[in-house]
């Protein structure tokens, strides 16, 4: 199909489910600034939910702090707003004690890759059932454009004006690094392209890491939204690339000078997530939420007569 | 004799664990009552460590400092506890190296000891055995030193190793030869006084007093990052797991269990964690978290000394303090003490109950002391705690909620709650200071509003604890003690033996250590006049809240800090010199 068609495809079946598209919807004012990439990835989010048949009632969104997480009372569904660099574990929790509702989980490079950094890895690791969407706006935007561990080297941020001094981090290819279930590139000045990988990730039954590259107009001037277009690339133009080859998906995601690479870049839709994986659950057919009641104890006692 | 007591000696890894578990079941068999704890470094082998059996034909809830009988696997045994031997007490063991006997001859006349001595050792090769068996073949004789009957010991022994079926022979021949040994035939055994009626008890420890009541309670979700003394929760409820279906997590570090633990009571699951003080540190920000979205969460720490690392494997009372006042911002907790294996099965499932009703973090205080002791108590009793969620679940009702619900300003300060999912309502929680639908504000009424409805929470709860009990006489007290955690099980049996004396002696114990019930304890100074304070931490955490609401002082503060628990005897003797002193 060619691109144009998609698009159609796209608007077209938006139109038919708008019913749903509004409940998305908040009357809330929005606070972020000007021209920054939040309002277009959490459009795009709205979309993909309202694409794949999501209902507002059995989502959980879990915000981080942060800007992005000042959406956090903008949006239709149940939301969560906890601390600084947490909310992967916060989201992990939910997700693994109710997997009755979809939870999808955001946080800004300062708290991901730097405060909660661990958080991040572990939950690579234990391959949670959530989404999770990276807002990688190259800083610390709520606390007034610090440096982060993604902003590029030699850059004068608010406390760096000697410029940053360590290599940045490379997001995407850290993770495929350990040996994730999911790991997709999208950014924010792209709609079409965000709410196609989003669509992808919110069917990814593990956790589904989307990195946004993400523009921030106040405090990041470094890589506006000019210098982002002059490097995209996208891997559907490659002949034959089909995500399921990490290693290739790491050479690829490597660059961030002149090739920057967006797309599902990794993918293993088969690998057992968290749940499926534990022993001892394997022929429940309940989930932990469903099973709050009193538990005999009876059959312990004997070890203590 | 009314109390014996029997300390095992000698190396962390020369079957202390099992000797105590062995010794301690064959006694419950024959109608004893008993406590059991041990005491060893921070090291998994080697190192000094021993295990104390204090039993009798009641209750016994606490230990002594001196004993009846050590039995000695190592010579560090032998001289490291020769002094905690009473006079005309009993020294078993096994050490061979016969120019050390002069020396301990010369030990065992001061401190007017009996010595008897097995060569262990080259029994138990001689059965085909390992060294480790020494403690069977002393054990053995142990029990004729008792006056027992060695069949109920070789039973425990064959409960014990039955999943190595091997060595058991071996090891039932090593008691044979130690109950038989010929040339011990002098021996005065001792006269036991024993209870007629065998009644039915169960021998365990607060850890798995605290894993059942949690497990009884619904438990679903069960998060942790290692840290004694508290590991053993996570021991415990991972090996039932199987069983009860638990989904077990240990976590990345403790801000992700506490995290994950608010994530999962948030999507409903009744989920908990727990870690001692350091861990406790690390999730402070959480906790007022937990707060401010009025996420149920329970939260256990297994008490060990500080600061910083302190002492990992002994007891404390010295987290008080920090459960109270941990956390930036003002919330209301509840904190609730553990004294021992009944309160542990049964707070832990109030603890729960409060979180879920009120909305907030309920911190859980349990001992290094409480958590390993074990002891004979009666059975637990099921199903007399019903769950109480506090969640709106009826169809009709969910259908009516409304977003504003969510954070109502209520007389009570408890707003509805409901699970994610089940009603079209959804709600913003937030950690940010919110409307009464989870909306972000920095309007000033509303933050003010906000704020004063979640306080309320606390008069709330205040109000609905039960008071703190008085035990033994109700007023007019000779000398009285205030205290919480494992003082209770020291002072109960001080109580029990006072009593006999007919010395007036009460003790006032909070379980529901914050908010604190003040009215009790001003009753309690008003109708006693020699109260003193008993508390394990340094600077008398809780006899201060109790002087502030109290307006009154302690006569004196008993505290003790240095790992160790209170001890019967020690109590005792305190309590003799201050009512003398008085009279
Ligand atoms: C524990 C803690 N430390 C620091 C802060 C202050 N703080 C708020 S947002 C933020 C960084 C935000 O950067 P990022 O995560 O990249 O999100 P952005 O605002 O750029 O979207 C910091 C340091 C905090 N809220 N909590």
């Amino acid at each position: 199909m060619t691109q144009q068609n998609d698009t159609k495809t796209v608007l077209k079946n938006l139109s038919e489910k708008k019913d749903t598209y509004i409940k998305y919807e908040t009357d809330e004012v929005i606070t972020w600034c000007h021209g920054c990439g939040n309002y277009n990835i959490q459009n795009a989010l709205k979309r993909a939910l309202t694409l794949e048949d999501f209902e507002t009632q059995n989502i959980l969104y879990c915000f981080d702090i942060g800007c992005n997480g000042n959406g956090s009372d903008k949006i239709g569904g149940y939301t969560f707003h906890g601390l600084h660099g947490r909310v992967i574990s916060v989201a992990s929790g939910a997700s693994i004690a109710n997997p009755h509702i979809k939870v999808i989980a955001s946080g800004g490079d300062g708290g991901t890759m730097s405060e909660g950094i661990n958080h991040l890895i572990h939950a690579v690791r234990n391959d949670y059932p959530v989404l999770f969407i990276l807002h990688n706006n190259h800083n610390y935007g709520l606390t007034t454009g610090q440096a982060s561990a993604t902003t590029p080297k030699g850059f004068a941020m608010n406390g760096s004006p000697d410029g940053v001094l360590p290599d940045p981090m490379n997001p995407s290819e850290f993770v495929l690094n350990l040996n994730p279930s999911f790991v997709a590139r999208s950014f924010s000045g792209d709609i079409k392209h965000m709410t196609k990988v989003l669509r992808r990730a919110l069917n990814h039954k593990g956790f589904a890491f989307v990195e946004m590259l993400q523009v921030c107009p106040t405090y990041n001037k470094a890589t506006p939204q000019s210098w982002y277009w002059d490097r995209i690339k996208y891997t559907s133009d490659l002949k034959n690339y089909k995500a399921n080859d990490i290693e290739k998906a790491k050479k690829l995601t490597k660059d961030l000078e002149k090739n920057i690479y967006l797309g599902v870049l990794y993918e293993d839709p088969k690998k057992e997530n968290f749940i499926e994986k534990l022993q001892n659950r394997k022929n429940l057919k309940t989930a932990p939420v469903d099973e709050v009641k009193h538990y005999s104890i009876s059959k312990f006692f004997k070890e203590f007569e | 004799m009314e109390r014996t007591t029997i300390k095992v000696a000698g190396e962390s890894g020369m079957g202390l664990l099992s000797s105590g578990h062995i010794i301690s079941r064959a006694l419950k068999h024959l109608g004893f009552y008993m406590t059991v704890d041990r005491e060893y470094p921070s090291l998994i082998k080697g190192g000094s460590s021993n295990v104390q059996i204090e039993f009798g034909i009641k209750q016994v809830r606490s230990l002594s400092t001196k004993v009846d009988i050590v039995v000695a696997l190592d010579r560090h045994g032998l001289l490291e506890h020769i002094s905690s031997i009473k006079r005309n007490g009993i020294l078993i063991h096994g050490y061979e190296r016969h120019n050390f006997i002069p020396e301990l001859k010369k030990l065992a006349k001061k401190h007017g000891v009996r010595v008897f001595y097995l060569p262990a050792r080259q029994i138990a090769k001689s059965l085909g055995g390992t060294s480790v068996m020494v403690n069977m073949v002393l054990l053995g004789f142990l029990w004729r030193v008792l006056g027992l009957d060695a069949k109920n010991l070789k039973q425990e022994v064959s409960r014990q190793f039955k999943s190595k079926p091997a060595l058991l022979n071996i090891d039932l021949k090593c008691i044979d030869a130690g109950y038989k040994a010929s040339d011990l035939n002098k021996i005065s055994q001792l006269k036991l006084k024993k209870n007629k009626k065998v009644s039915k008890t169960i021998l365990l420890d607060g850890t798995d007093s605290i894993s059942l009541g949690a497990i009884h309670a619904g438990l679903r979700n069960y998060y942790m990052y290692p840290m004694s003394p508290a590991s053993g929760i996570l021991t415990y409820i991972a090996k039932t797991s199987h069983e009860t279906g638990i989904m077990v997590k240990q976590a990345e570090d403790e801000i992700t269990a506490v995290q994950m633990t608010i994530g999962s009571m948030h999507a409903g699951s009744r989920s908990m964690l727990a870690t001692s003080g350091g861990g406790y540190d690390l999730m402070t920000e959480s906790i007022s978290l937990a707060g401010m979205t009025e996420t149920p969460l329970v939260i256990i720490i297994g008490q060990r000394p500080g600061p910083a690392t302190g002492l990992a494997t002994w007891t404390c009372q010295s987290d008080l303090n920090l459960a109270i006042h941990s956390s930036h911002g003002d919330f209301p907790r509840a904190v609730i003490a553990c004294s021992d294996q009944k309160s542990s099965f049964e707070l832990i499932q109030h603890a729960f109950n409060i979180a879920e009703t009120y909305q907030i973090p309920v911190i859980v205080l349990t001992e290094k002391e409480i958590l390993e002791k074990y002891s004979t108590v009666e059975p637990f009793k099921q199903n007399t705690i019903p769950i109480k969620r506090g969640i709106v679940t009826k169809k009709s009702d969910l259908e009516k909620l409304t977003p504003k619900d969510r954070f109502a300003i209520t007389k009570s300060g408890i707003s509805k709650r409901w699970i994610p999912g089940t009603s079209k309502a959804y709600f913003y929680a937030n950690g940010d200071e919110h409307n009464i639908d989870g909306k972000i504000t920095e309007d000033a009424k509303s933050v003010s509003d906000m704020m004063e409805k979640r306080m309320r929470k606390e008069t709330t709860l205040k109000n609905n604890l039960p008071d703190p009990i008085i035990h033994g006489v109700k007023k007019n007290a000779d000398i009285s003690f205030v205290g919480w955690g494992s003082s209770k099980t020291v002072m109960l049996d001080v109580i029990d033996e006072l009593k006999e004396k007919s010395v007036k002696i009460n003790y006032l114990h909070y379980d529901y250590v914050w908010p604190i019930k003040e009215k009790p304890a001003i009753k309690f100074f008003q109708n006693n006049k020699n109260i003193y304070l008993i508390e394990n931490n340094f600077t008398g955490q809780f006899g201060k809240h109790i002087e502030a609401i109290t307006g009154k002082k302690f006569k004196s503060k008993m505290l003790k800090y240095n790992g160790r628990s209170f001890h019967f005897d020690e109590v005792i003797a305190y309590i003799k010199k201050r009512i003398k002193s008085k009279r």
